[in-house]
């Protein structure tokens, strides 16, 4: 047996530290369950460790006979999706406690289920892809029936589960033709033998859209969607907030280094078209289905899947500019997804009820900090500037454009036009109505209010200056390059 | 230090408002002294910008250079000033401690918001006339939205909601498109000169070479549509007017007086600074239509503001005819002409400002806008009376007031161009004398109909204060045009020549 090397432990150093993290959780659930309001914490300083290991550490490249790639790109993807499980676990601590089902199993799943989200990002290699991307699959299916008294809850879980095992038996089947296509499990391989016949063959091209259609079920892209809006729905919103944002930055850059290391650009027109109508797709059916959202979990589970149209955009694009694109407007979505569902998690008076947007009438004023958390997030996520979420689609379309996809450039406008309306139909509820005269009962929770602040602030200053991320993104994206 | 004066200006507002955030909401004096304060200091700058211009330098000044904002695609933070801005800046530092002031006995709620929302509007505002990178006047250009959607939305009248909607989206779906442009002027201009940059004077290089020969399709003529789009349903030009008339007459007053004060001008500064300068082409192709969409415009808003019951609602039709002037002068072309728009441009804002606070001062005594419920003013408020009659009388372009000089420009320096379009902008005038008076006549003559009408108290202190300013400088534009001339003569001589 191969013993690791330094180099390899260093690289995955932050999966170690979370592992071992939810281990003790698990452990301490189980004999010292007294020290159970101590968990969300000790969680807490978990993700923090392994953010500070991911930045701090070197990155020493190919590692674990080639199967992980811990470079600069991997260090930005990680980074987010650990900002995202942070966020999570400071909202669901005071949100579970509320709800009376705090346990440690909880914080101990969704460790697991960042690390296979973290897995899936530096992996280039078909196997340990497809581990991570159970690993983090399988915690999410019962994460989203935490609450097994709820129905919506139960029913968010099992549409989950059924949507995502067939997901996984496409992404599974395609990985067997793909190395059957090619006679290898890595992803550098397998697109250097495109690019060298300079065209798909058959199986190649099958198996890569039996992939790209497992990870559009993850990504919640047309016609994979119909699933986002009751599981969005049913799940506690922490759960809510990770399973938006986690899935589907491991995923899109899975598609990305798939795309990327086959050059599908330059090799299949084909690809372009089909991806460009699923792009449009889901941009144009998630913002015109969100229109009529009366619950503001369902809302912004359109508004998500049109986001992921955008998103899909800059895959298409490829390339130095597409790829950082990509990867601009993940952080981006983050940031402003986390402050919208924290917001969410604080207007909130029964998890088992609709949020109905009607509800937060007059809220504004009512509640202040919250409000204006939600709404720079709203702005953000319709493309206002001077919020992250402006820039981010800045640069997406800055990338069409420069590519020729001055259409997809003019669609992608179109349909953030139409974003505008939904989104500013909550801020006109929130400011512009009266209170009514039953208000909803929402109390005040400082951890919850605090996290929204953090991440509307968040959300403002990475808008006003944006060029550190940038060349993050843009020295990341070099790692890609053939 | 002189050199940062600029940016002073731009940038203090939001550096108030955020100054406001932590106080209480219950401390409503504060704010607005505060805010009164902080607008005055503002527009003491700019009165300094405007002693240190050099009238003689036809080009940017003030300029502290390109700083770097996001290198990575070329973009900075690049403000300077010409004669053309000049003027707007000036403007817009005028009429902020106007509506702060005129909002002082706006008996409302959530003060604190209200002037938040003013002071980030004015940064949005002076930021889109002092821009010289795209990507920042974009982002200025967009975040006047914001304030201005909760001004009209949260303190408006009755049919605010709609109006405040309406507003958002007729001006996000022309700027989306601009958006496109800037994008698409930054990737030609990286394949002409092989770097990136967002910036105007680089713009000013490259745009015009963009082909606008071969179709509709050409790439110059989408640009310019693109950019035209936004400005035009910005300014408006005639068929994209209809949010305008909703949105001025649901804002509460301080954001009509914003509204029609400055945000219209956005467009037609726009239109004059990108669609004319950077595609000079294209805008040889497009004149003449937009003459005719222009004289369209002075027509049809005069008529219809003829036949509007409700005052208000008469000044916001008689915003498209004014504006109509100013599209005219400037699809003309000349010098004389453009000149007059921009110099139409001020005395718009300070007239249709005045008349905007003149009608909201009826309002708070009567509670009401519609001309039949007055009658007989003259009377009961003498003094408001007669200011009131000076405005109307700038407005409608008595000779020896503002309104005169302006519309005489546009219309002299036009008819080498196109003395039909001329001969149809007169009748405007003439259109706009009927309405005006007509108005005044049912307004201020005659017998009081009303009883209560009687006990209305004529205009105060504070209120003759608010419009004192305005009033000054539409007698000063009326007998001295040149002082406002003069700065810019050389700025718009260089923008032509292109």
């Amino acid at each position: 047996m191969l013993t690791p090397t330094h180099a390899e432990i260093i690289a995955i150093a932050p999966e170690l530290i979370l592992t071992i993290t939810a281990g003790l959780v698990l452990v301490i659930e189980a004999f010292l369950p007294g020290l159970r309001r101590y968990l969300s914490g000790l969680t807490m300083l978990a993700i923090a460790g392994a953010i500070w290991a991911r930045l701090s550490l070197e990155l020493p490249g190919a590692v674990w006979a080639g199967m992980l790639q811990v470079d600069q790109l991997t260090a930005f993807v990680d980074t987010y999706i650990l900002i995202a499980a942070f966020f999570a676990v400071w909202m669901a601590g005071p949100f579970m406690r509320r709800t009376a089902a705090e346990c440690g199993e909880f914080y101990a799943l969704i460790l697991f289920a960042t690390v296979g989200s973290m897995v899936m990002a530096c992996s280039v290699n078909l196997l340990t892809i497809f581990l991570g991307l159970e690993l983090l699959s399988i915690p999410l299916y019962v994460l989203n029936a935490f609450f097994r008294r709820h129905e919506a809850s139960v029913e968010a879980g099992l549409k989950y589960f059924v949507v995502g095992a067939f997901a996984s038996g496409f992404v599974a089947y395609g990985m067997a033709l793909l190395y059957g296509a090619s006679a290898s499990t890595n992803l550098v391989e397998i697109g250097r033998q495109v690019v060298e016949l300079g065209s798909l063959s058959p199986l190649t091209a099958v198996g890569f859209a039996m992939v790209f259609g497992g990870l559009a079920f993850k990504l919640a892209l047309v016609p994979c969607h119909a699933w986002a809006p009751d599981v969005y729905q049913g799940s506690p919103t922490p759960v809510t907030a990770f399973l938006s944002v986690v899935p589907k930055g491991a995923a899109l850059i899975v598609l990305l280094r798939m795309v990327e290391g086959m050059d599908l650009l330059q090799v299949s027109p084909r690809w372009v078209l089909a991806a460009s109508v699923i792009a449009v797709a889901s941009q144009t059916l998630g913002n015109v289905v969100a229109i009529v959202q009366r619950d503001i979990k369902r809302m912004l589970a359109y508004s998500g899947i049109a986001h992921m149209g955008y998103a899909l955009v800059a895959v298409i694009v490829a390339g130095t500019d597409g790829g950082a694109a990509v990867l601009v407007y993940l952080a981006a979505y983050t940031v402003m997804n986390m402050g919208a569902f924290a917001c969410v998690a604080q207007l909130s008076e029964r998890e088992d009820r609709p949020h109905l947007i009607n509800d937060l009438s007059g809220q504004g004023y009512n509640r202040p900090v919250a409000a204006l958390a939600l709404t720079i997030s709203l702005f953000a996520l319709s493309g206002i500037p001077p919020f992250i979420g402006f820039t981010a689609k800045f640069v997406v379309f800055r990338a069409a454009i420069n590519e020729g996809f001055v259409w997809l450039a003019v669609i992608g406008v179109i349909n953030s036009l139409i974003s505008v309306f939904y989104y500013v139909r909550v801020i006109y509820v929130l400011y512009m109505r009266p209170l009514p005269d039953r208000q909803p009962d929402y109390g005040f929770n400082l951890p919850i209010c605090a996290a929204a602040s953090a991440a509307a602030l968040g959300t403002l200053l990475l808008g006003i200056y944006p060029s550190a991320i940038l060349a993050a993104a843009q020295s990341a994206i070099l790692c890609l390059a053939r | 230090m002189s050199d940062y004066l600029l940016s002073i200006v731009l940038l203090s507002p939001t550096a108030f408002a955020i100054l406001l955030l932590p106080i209480p909401r219950r401390w409503k004096k504060v704010h607005r002294v505060i805010t009164l304060i902080a607008s005055l200091i503002m527009f003491a700058i700019s009165c300094r910008l405007w002693t240190s211009f050099d009238a003689n330098d036809p080009g940017f000044q003030l300029d502290i250079g390109r700083i770097p904002w996001i290198p990575q695609f070329g973009i900075t933070y690049h403000v300077a000033l010409d004669g053309i801005s000049l003027l707007l800046v000036l403007l817009t530092t005028l009429l902020l401690p106007v509506v702060v002031l005129a909002a002082w006995s706006f008996n409302i709620e959530h003060i604190k918001s209200l002037h938040i929302s003013l002071l980030l509007l004015t940064t949005g505002m002076i930021g889109t006339f002092v821009s010289l990178d795209l990507f920042l006047f974009y982002i200025f250009w967009e975040i006047t939205l914001i304030p201005m959607y909760f001004i009209v939305g949260v303190w408006g009248g009755p049919r605010r909601i709609y109006a405040a909607v309406k507003f958002f989206i007729f001006t996000m779906a022309g700027s989306v498109f601009m958006l496109v442009a800037i994008l698409y002027l930054a990737w030609f201009h990286h394949q002409q000169t092989g770097i990136w940059s967002y910036s105007y004077l680089d713009f000013l290089q490259t745009a015009p070479l963009l082909p606008t020969t071969g179709g509709l399709f050409a790439p110059g003529l989408l640009i310019f549509a693109a950019f035209f789009l936004a400005f035009a349903i910005k300014v408006p030009i005639f068929p994209l007017h209809t949010w305008l008339p909703d949105a001025h007459v649901e804002a509460p007053t301080t954001g009509s007086v914003l509204l029609a004060g400055v945000l219209l001008k956005m467009g037609t500064y726009g239109l004059l600074r990108f669609n004319r300068a950077l595609l000079p082409d294209a805008w040889e192709f497009f004149a003449p239509l937009l003459m005719v969409l222009a004289v369209i415009g002075i027509i049809y808003g005069a008529l219809v503001a003829m036949v509007q019951p409700d005052v208000k609602k008469l000044v916001a039709y008689s915003s498209v005819s004014h504006l109509g002037f100013v599209v005219l002068g400037l699809a003309a072309g000349t010098q004389a002409s453009t000149q007059g728009a921009i110099l139409q441009m001020v005395n718009h804002g300070l007239t249709t400002g005045a008349l905007f606070l003149l009608v909201g001062m009826l309002y708070e005594r009567t509670y009401t806008r519609l001309i039949e419920r007055y009658g007989g003013l003259a009377g009961v408020m003498p003094i408001f009376t007669g200011i009131f009659l000076v405005v109307t009388l700038g407005s409608i372009g008595l000779p020896g007031l503002n309104g005169f000089v302006g519309e005489f420009l546009i219309l002299a320096g036009s008819w080498a161009v196109h003395p039909v379009a001329v001969v149809f902008a007169g009748l405007g005038i003439i259109l706009s004398a009927v309405y005006m008076l007509w108005m005044v006549q049912r307004v201020f003559w005659g017998p009081v109909d009303i009883t209560a009408n009687y006990a209305l108290p004529d205009i105060n202190l504070r209120e003759v204060f608010v419009v004192a300013p305005l009033m000054v400088l539409i007698v000063w534009i009326g007998i001295h045009p040149n002082t406002f001339l003069e700065p810019m003569e050389a700025s718009v001589r260089l923008l032509l020549a292109r």
